[in-house]
């Protein structure tokens, strides 16, 4: 009878363990069992749509053209008993940056913009110390580009957009050489030499950065250099009311 | 005190009372270890009751199976039920899935036909900006044109004035030498202070016709 005593025991454990364990096991399976699915939600699209800027358009104006393109003008000189042409740029809604030599000597100036509007000119200044003139308009100009706060740098990148020849409006490109002294001996201080091609009819042009700034305006050419009046003078001279003299016409 | 010579048994709820332990007291403590002993639940059984073992194993075991068939048919109804639903909530997912992958091909198509419109708009554009600068650059020609020709033209009638000019003054000047040459042949009929007055006023004609004529000559060689 006495060893009958440990099995019962045994049993009895065995039977408490069991039991445990299945209790244990319901309760860890019932923490294990999926669960029902929620709602259905109503959409899966997000409201919100990411806006792309499409390629290519942070310079383009509502007519497609570039705001390069679009602050260039043509300047006709007519003159006594001589016809020239040259380039500009706006500098602000109704005022133009040339040369002094662009708009010399003449009996009236004609304006055009990048898309052929005639734009009517109101009065003409010139600078003693530089080739720059301030061309006054009655109409305004489609737009117009920042001047760079300081000169560039040799090797920089500068295009130029004007109308060589008086021909079609042409964007050239090209680096900053150096500086020099002007061999016209028209500007005061050094200017600006670029290998960008520039042809005659493309005095007044602006020269700009890759920022699309003003660093400068074309004044004249040599056999493969083209010299630049640099924006450093030009902004000189703007902050220089008694800088400019109105332009007498030609007699 | 445990009952001599027999099984201890389960341990009483309440201590006997301690008393004189006699033969005679010592049958009915066992009797009622016995009883005691076999009441459920009071752990082993003494040695009365070791042929109950099996049955109460039975039952427990019984009991055990039964709540696990029980917990076990829950657990399957629970398992149905959330498979089902899983079952009907995947359909969902994938109708839903069928739409959107109808939706994404439709859009892809319509953005491939965006796309291609917006290549042709842009090349439009670009023949657009080639035209208005073309055009741009005719009416500046055409304007320099203008400005030449009529700067021609205020030319053309400045050698033409100059022209009549010279014209007017040589034909006066002619006129006077004629005039001259009838007074000379026959200067005894005239003063010769007033012929040779005449001949200067002559002489002053041909030279207005003679500067007017070289600057007909300068404005020709421009």
């Amino acid at each position: 009878m006495r060893r009958a005593r440990p099995a019962t025991r045994g049993r009895r454990a065995l039977g408490v363990t069991l039991t445990a364990a299945l209790a244990a096991s319901l309760a860890a399976g019932c923490g294990a069992l999926p669960e029902l699915p929620g709602p259905m939600p109503t959409s899966v699209v997000p409201s919100f749509a990411a806006q792309v800027e499409p390629l290519g358009s942070e310079n383009l104006s509502p007519d497609g053209f570039d705001a390069v393109k679009r602050m260039a003008v043509r300047i006709r000189n007519v003159g006594c008993s001589s016809l020239s042409t040259g380039s500009g740029f706006a500098l602000d809604d109704r005022t133009l940056i040339t040369n002094k030599h662009v708009v010399e000597g003449s009996k009236s100036l004609q304006v055009l913009t990048y898309d052929g509007r005639d734009i009517q000119v109101e009065t003409a200044s010139a600078a003693g110390l530089a080739d720059l003139a301030i061309v006054r308009t009655s109409d305004d100009l489609p737009s117009a580009p920042t001047l760079a706060a300081a000169d560039p740098a040799q090797g920089d990148t500068v295009t130029v957009v004007g109308y060589p020849e008086g021909g079609q409006l042409t964007v050239t490109q090209g680096k900053v050489v150096g500086t020099a002294t002007d061999p016209l001996h028209e500007n005061l201080g050094q200017v600006l030499v670029t290998d960008a091609q520039v042809e005659p009819g493309s005095s007044g042009s602006a020269a700009l950065n890759e920022a699309g700034e003003v660093i400068g305006v074309v004044y004249a050419k040599s056999t493969d250099a083209s010299l630049l009046v640099p924006v450093s003078t030009l902004r000189s001279m703007l902050d220089d009311a008694s800088a400019f003299a109105t332009l007498p016409p030609c007699s | 005190m445990p009952p001599p010579g027999g099984d201890p048994g389960p341990v009483p709820s309440r201590p006997p009372t301690p008393g004189p332990t006699t033969p005679q007291t010592s049958a009915p403590q066992a009797q009622a270890y016995q009883t005691a002993a076999a009441l459920p639940g009071t752990g082993a059984a003494g040695p009365t009751a070791g042929p109950r073992r099996p049955g109460r194993g039975r039952t427990v075991a019984i009991v055990l199976l039964s709540a696990l068939l029980l917990a076990a048919l829950a657990l399957a109804a629970y398992l149905l039920t959330t498979t089902r639903s899983w079952q009907d909530r995947s359909a969902e997912w994938e109708s839903v899935s069928r739409g959107l992958g109808e939706q994404v091909a439709q859009l892809g198509a319509d953005l491939d036909g965006a796309n291609a419109e917006l290549e042709s708009a842009r090349s439009q554009l670009t023949t657009a900006q080639d035209r208005i600068t073309a055009l741009a650059n005719e009416k500046a020609q055409l304007g320099d044109e203008n400005v030449a020709s009529q700067q021609y033209l205020d030319y053309q009638a400045r050698i033409s004035e100059a022209a009549g000019t010279v014209a007017a003054a040589l034909g006066q000047c002619t006129t006077a030498q004629d005039e001259l040459i009838g007074y000379l042949n026959n200067r005894d009929a005239y003063n010769p202070d007033d012929l040779a007055r005449f001949a200067t006023q002559v002489d002053d004609l041909c030279k207005v016709a003679t500067d007017a004529n070289t600057e007909l000559q300068q404005e020709l060689a421009q």
